[in-house]
This record gives C-alpha cells, sequence and structure tokens, in this order.
C-alpha cells in the first residue's frame, strides 16, 4: 500500500520543514541562530516538550489528558508551598514531582478502575487540580526562591548558550524514544491503539500499562511543574492556562494520530521545535503575539487535513487501478469522534499500514 | 410503581435535577440570607450562557462528536456586536443578529465540512478552529475594550431584565433547551442523532445520512455559539479581547452532568441545562455557606469528577439490569 509514489511520510515532511524553517529563518533574520534566541526558544518550548512525550504514548493507546496544565501548576504550587513551609529547595523540588505523580496517579485509576472515558475524567480534574492550585496559595504566587534556583531558568551551561532546562528535555527525549521504538513496551503501546481488545486477548496487560501511562504523565507535568518554577521564578496558581491544548496540538502536528496506533517520538520533537522556532521568526520579523495564536490554529488543521486528502487521493488512484467500477464497499464508517475511531484512514499516513 | 412513574424515574435527568433540589433546599435552610430568591436568580443569570451553548454541544456530543471552538465564536461575536456599535453610535438587533448568525455559521461550516466531510476528529479540528478564531479575534480586538456606554440600551434591558421574576437570560436558554429537546427526542433528524451515536457504522447501513446530519448539526452549534455571543455581551455590558476565554470546557462539563455521556447516544439539551444550573449552583451553595472562595473551585472540580464517576456506575447498573432481563427464562 504504501508502494510508490509518496513515500514522505508525515513525520519526515516536518523534519525537512523544521530543517528548511532553521535555514530560512537564519538567513533572513541575523538574530534568530545566534545562540541568545536559540536559547530563549529551547528555555520557552520545554514545557510543552517535556509533556508533550507522554502525552504521544497516550494518544497512541487512545487516550488523553486535559489535565495537564493544572497538573503542572499543582506542582509548581506545591513546590512553593513547601518551599515556604521547610525552607529547603530540595524538599520542595521533590514534593513538587510527588504532586504531579499522584494527579496521574488519579486519573489512571479513574479512567483505568472505573473504565470512564479519559476525555471526560480529565475535564473534571482540570477543574479540581486547577481549583487546587487556589487552595495551595490563595491568589497571591510565592516568589521568594532562592536566586541559585531561578538562576538556573536562563543561564547557559557553562561553555555553552543552552539552557539547563535542556537537560531533562535531552534526557526524556532520549528515554521516550528508546521506550516507545526500542522495548517490548513500547511495541504494546502500538498493539493497544490498533485494537484494544485483541492487544488483551494476546496477553497484554492493557489497563496497567494505561495506568502506568497516566503516571508516566504526572511524572512529566510534575517535572514540567519544576522547569515552569524555575523559569518564571515564581508559584501562581494561574500559570499555564490553556496549555493542554498547546500540547495537545504539537503532539498531534508531530504525526501521532488521534485515532491511536501510529506516532514517533522524532516527529514530536519536530513538531515542539517547529512550533518554538516559527514562533520566534515570526515575533522578529515583527507579528505580533495574535498572529502567532492563528498560526498555532492553521498548523493544527493542516496537519490532520493535508494526510487525509493524500489519503483520499491514494485511495482512489487505487480502486481506479485494482477494483472493476460498483463494487465499492461499505459505506465509510462515520463518527471518528472523540470516543471512538475506525482504524480507516487514521490520519498519518506512515503508520496504519505498519502490522 | 405504575409504569409511567417508574419509567420517569429511570430518566438520566432524574438524578441531576434531585441532587440539585436537594442542594438549593440544603443552602437555603443552612444560610437564611439565599431564601429571598436573589440567590437563586444569580444562578441562573449565571448559568443561561452556558446551558444555552450546551443545548447545541449536546447534539455533537450524542454523536460522540465535540466542538471546542465555540468560546472563541462566542467571544468574536460578541465584540465585534459591541465594536460596530462603538463605532456606528449604536446598532439595531437584526444587526446584531446577522453578526451572530454569520459568524457562528461560518465557523460551523469549517467545522462541519472537515468532520463530517473529510471525516477528521472532531476534538482536533476543533482545537484548531479554537486557536485560528481566537487568534483572529484578538488580531481585530487588540486593545480596544467595549464598554457599557458604547452599547445601545437593549443591550442592558436584556442582560437586566426579568420576565416573571425569572431572568431574561435564562427563559432565552431555556426556551432553546425545550426546543432543542422537543427536536431530539420527536423529531427523525433528533432520533438520527441518537442512531448514529449508539453505532455510528450500523446507523450509516441502515440508511442515515450521517456526514450530512453531523455537518448540520456542526453549523446548528456554531449559529448557536455566535448567538451566545450576544448573550455574552447582555450579560457583560463590556467586551475585550478575553470575552468568552476558557468556557468551553464548562460547556462540556454541564453537559456530562447532565447526563449527555461523551460515549454518546443519550442525553437531552434540557439534561445540559440542569446540568449548567447544577454547576452554578454548587459555586453559590459553597459560597452561601462560607466555603473559602479558594476552595470553591476545587469542590466543584471534585464533584464534577464524582459525576462523571456516579454517572458511569448508574450506567453499568442499567448494563447489567437489561442483561439480566434478556438471560432470564420467558
Amino acid at each position: 500500500m504504501s508502494r510508490g509514489a509518496f513515500r514522505l511520510s508525515w513525520d519526515k515532511s516536518i523534519l525537512l520543514l523544521l530543517i528548511l524553517l532553521v535555514l530560512f529563518g537564519g538567513m533572513n533574520n541575523e538574530y534568530f541562530a545566534t545562540g541568545d534566541n536559540v536559547n530563549f526558544i529551547l528555555g520557552d518550548i520545554s514545557e510543552i516538550m517535556l509533556i508533550a512525550f507522554p502525552m504521544a504514548l497516550l494518544i497512541i493507546v487512545k487516550e488523553i489528558d486535559l489535565s495537564v496544565a493544572s497538573s503542572l501548576t499543582l506542582a509548581s504550587a506545591l513546590c512553593g508551598v513547601t518551599w515556604q513551609a521547610t525552607g529547603s529547595i530540595w524538599v520542595a523540588v521533590l514534593a513538587g514531582i510527588m504532586t504531579g505523580v499522584a494527579c496521574g496517579l488519579l486519573n489512571g485509576l479513574l479512567v483505568t478502575r472505573l473504565g470512564l472515558s479519559s476525555l471526560a475524567v480529565t475535564i473534571g480534574t482540570l477543574a479540581l487540580y486547577r481549583g487546587l492550585c487556589y487552595v495551595a496559595l490563595g491568589d497571591t504566587p510565592i516568589a521568594d526562591f532562592p536566586t541559585e534556583f531561578t538562576d538556573l531558568g536562563y543561564t547557559p551551561i557553562a561553555g555553552t548558550f543552552l539552557p539547563w532546562v535542556v537537560v531533562p528535555m535531552v534526557v526524556a527525549g532520549i528515554v521516550f524514544w528508546y521506550v516507545l521504538h526500542g522495548t517490548r513496551f513500547g511495541r504494546w503501546l502500538f498493539a493497544i491503539g490498533q485494537g484494544d481488545e485483541a492487544a488483551e486477548f494476546s496477553g497484554i496487560p492493557v489497563l496497567r500499562v494505561k495506568l502506568w501511562l497516566f503516571i508516566l504523565t504526572g511524572l512529566m507535568c510534575g517535572i514540567a511543574g519544576i522547569g515552569y518554577t524555575v523559569r518564571f521564578a515564581s508559584s501562581s496558581p494561574d500559570g499555564a492556562l490553556g496549555f493542554e491544548l498547546l500540547v495537545i496540538a504539537a503532539v498531534l502536528f508531530g504525526g501521532v494520530a488521534i485515532a491511536g496506533g501510529v506516532g514517533t517520538i522524532w516527529g514530536v520533537i519536530a513538531a515542539v521545535l517547529i512550533w518554538g522556532f516559527s514562533q520566534s521568526y515570526l515575533q522578529l520579523i515583527g507579528w505580533d503575539a495574535n498572529a502567532l495564536v492563528i498560526v498555532s490554529g492553521v498548523l493544527l488543521l493542516l496537519s490532520v487535513t493535508i494526510p487525509r486528502l493524500l489519503g483520499a487521493l491514494r485511495e482512489s488512484v487505487a480502486q481506479r487501478t485494482f477494483r472493476p467500477k460498483g463494487t465499492e464497499g461499505a459505506p465509510p464508517p462515520p463518527g471518528e469522534g472523540v470516543a471512538e475511531h475506525s482504524p480507516a484512514g487514521a490520519g498519518h499516513d506512515q503508520g496504519s499500514h505498519r502490522g | 410503581m405504575s409504569g409511567g412513574l417508574s419509567r420517569v424515574a429511570r430518566l438520566r435527568e432524574v438524578p441531576v435535577l434531585s441532587a440539585l433540589i436537594v442542594l438549593l433546599l440544603l443552602t437555603a435552610i443552612l444560610n437564611p440570607a439565599f431564601r429571598g430568591g436573589e440567590g437563586l436568580k444569580a444562578i441562573l443569570i449565571e448559568s443561561a450562557l452556558i446551558a444555552f451553548l450546551a443545548a447545541g454541544q449536546a447534539n455533537l456530543i450524542i454523536m460522540r462528536h465535540i466542538d471546542l471552538s465555540v468560546s472563541s465564536t462566542a467571544g468574536l461575536v460578541s465584540f465585534l456586536i459591541g465594536n460596530t456599535s462603538m463605532n456606528n453610535m449604536g446598532i439595531s438587533v437584526p444587526q446584531s443578529l446577522m453578526i451572530a448568525v454569520a459568524v457562528g455559521a461560518a465557523v460551523g461550516i469549517v467545522n462541519g465540512a472537515l468532520v463530517a466531510y473529510l471525516k477528521l476528529p472532531s476534538l482536533v479540528v476543533t482545537i484548531g478552529t479554537l486557536y485560528l478564531v481566537r487568534g483572529i479575534f484578538n488580531y481585530l480586538a487588540g486593545g480596544v475594550t467595549v464598554t457599557a456606554d458604547a452599547l445601545p440600551g437593549w443591550v442592558a434591558a436584556i442582560g437586566s431584565g426579568s420576565i416573571l421574576g425569572v431572568p431574561d437570560l435564562f427563559v432565552i436558554a431555556l426556551i432553546l433547551c425545550v426546543l432543542m429537546t422537543i427536536v431530539q427526542t420527536s423529531t427523525r433528524w433528533g432520533r438520527d442523532l441518537y442512531a448514529i451515536g449508539s453505532n455510528p457504522p450500523a446507523a450509516a447501513r441502515v440508511g442515515i445520512p450521517v456526514a450530512h446530519r453531523e455537518f448540520a448539526a456542526f453549523v446548528l452549534n456554531g449559529i448557536i455559539a455566535g448567538l451566545a455571543g450576544m448573550l455574552l455581551l447582555f450579560r457583560f455590558s463590556f467586551a475585550d479581547a478575553t470575552a468568552g476565554l476558557g468556557i468551553e470546557l464548562y460547556v462540556v462539563a454541564a453537559c456530562v452532568i447532565g447526563g449527555v455521556a461523551i460515549a454518546g447516544g443519550v442525553g437531552t439539551a434540557m439534561g445540559a441545562l440542569i446540568g449548567a444550573v447544577l454547576l452554578q449552583a454548587i459555586t453559590f451553595a459553597l459560597g452561601a455557606l462560607g466555603v473559602s472562595q479558594f476552595w470553591q473551585q476545587a469542590v466543584a472540580g471534585a464533584l464534577l469528577v464524582l459525576a462523571i464517576a456516579f454517572d458511569r456506575i448508574v450506567a453499568l447498573r442499567s448494563t447489567q439490569r437489561i442483561n439480566r432481563l434478556a438471560e432470564a427464562p420467558v
């Protein structure tokens, strides 16, 4: 099926797009490719990147977590509160990360034990965790963190222009890439995404895997929450509002199919970098922040529309070649909504044919 | 129990409505200040916008779809009407309706075409249009703020008026939800939505034009979101670039609490309206009972999670009951 004309898969295309974007930006704007600007961009995308990894795994198994922004903010809030209470930044960091894990655990238990839809559950916990941020902080942000801690937000690693937040990002990228593409656990995720029941019958502990993915998402929200606290040098209850949709948009733009079973880590990395670099470039050439929001929306729409149109085109060519007229099958399965998806036309073209 | 009564008791809306009544009674008993009716009035005013939007959203959730772009559409419309009024020294009702319907239908057509005819997942498409419309809105609005003195008198009149003690805003939402429930339960178009949501491939096999129904429901929801922009303006007599920000999740929450399950195939607009009122009533009750405002959102969130879990348990029970009936010897 994937023989012939179109071998350039979605995630390869966006990697190419990223390279072109960096070259184009570097040639047209002298500030774009400087160390300072790249330092800023990498800091700016770090939370999105950290959470996009586990979100990609969740979407591959046909689950979703809308509570990530609230979990991140709650982790940041608890980090701040613990810092004020104990005066130890290490205890505070640990408390923040554990808060994230707890948020993920609750989501996971609700989804796997009660069999609830993760979309509904995490809309609920989105409100719950955000509410708890106000409980923890009131409406006054905590900003008296030690400077050695907050300096990490912008000072480069000695001898380079890279900010410290790059470290967790790179480590997470390697770990997630290996887990998804190099381990049995990773193959289980694709199997679950292709079909829960078949995976269950072939001996994969589907519910346990999903529970761990939610916990993992919580853990990454915790780490991102610490990064957020460091970069903004404060914990405030209204941080990272609407951030969950941005993460999901980046993951889907990176070639992870919302219908499940398809996706790569480097597609996600490329997508988040494209988002970061294009925002930076447009800002440098003087576009205002509103135009950037439009760009995010358009990128997301294109990322689902183009593969679908190409798929339809290929299908019609294939039908004309291989099938006599009048033997069309059943009408296409409708209702690729939020709860269930038909495997046909999963969107991004590279993976639905892989067995 | 007679047949009719037990059927009513089994309606998905009944537990939500009971919870609402118990909550209001408890609050009224514990806090005398709440008894005057002003508290109830405030709840109705606050829940009107969410209920109005939930009427259109319910159609989509019934079909296993979702539309997150409604907040951007409503915000854009409220600003456009306000801004037009500011630049032209006033605006008439038909002009405002025209803006609301045109903008709403445009967004609805984009969403509907991509979801129904290109078969793209509605969650992704409407997150995309959420950004797209919000971006256009922010671009147009910039730093402009529309205040009450730039708006014609009828805007404030509807916003603060009431009919027989019921706020106008809520009356408008109630009328829409009643009409929508009649459409959902008693017309062929409405019944088709449930068939599609229960089993999409089966619905296509029995000849329901699935794509046309999906398209129409998205366009209708877009128009409702546009009209909700007018409600937004009535409510606040104020519009700027943040109008309507973030309300999409409350709309979905109202539907889910009111018995319109994410899994599709069940629920009505009236249920969603009750869900919207319950959601507001919880916040008000907590305030009236002296709970710190910082706890209110957390408790509302916890109750939302509980409502979702409770609904699932009830649904499991009724499936078990049906299975037992099916297995029982005749």
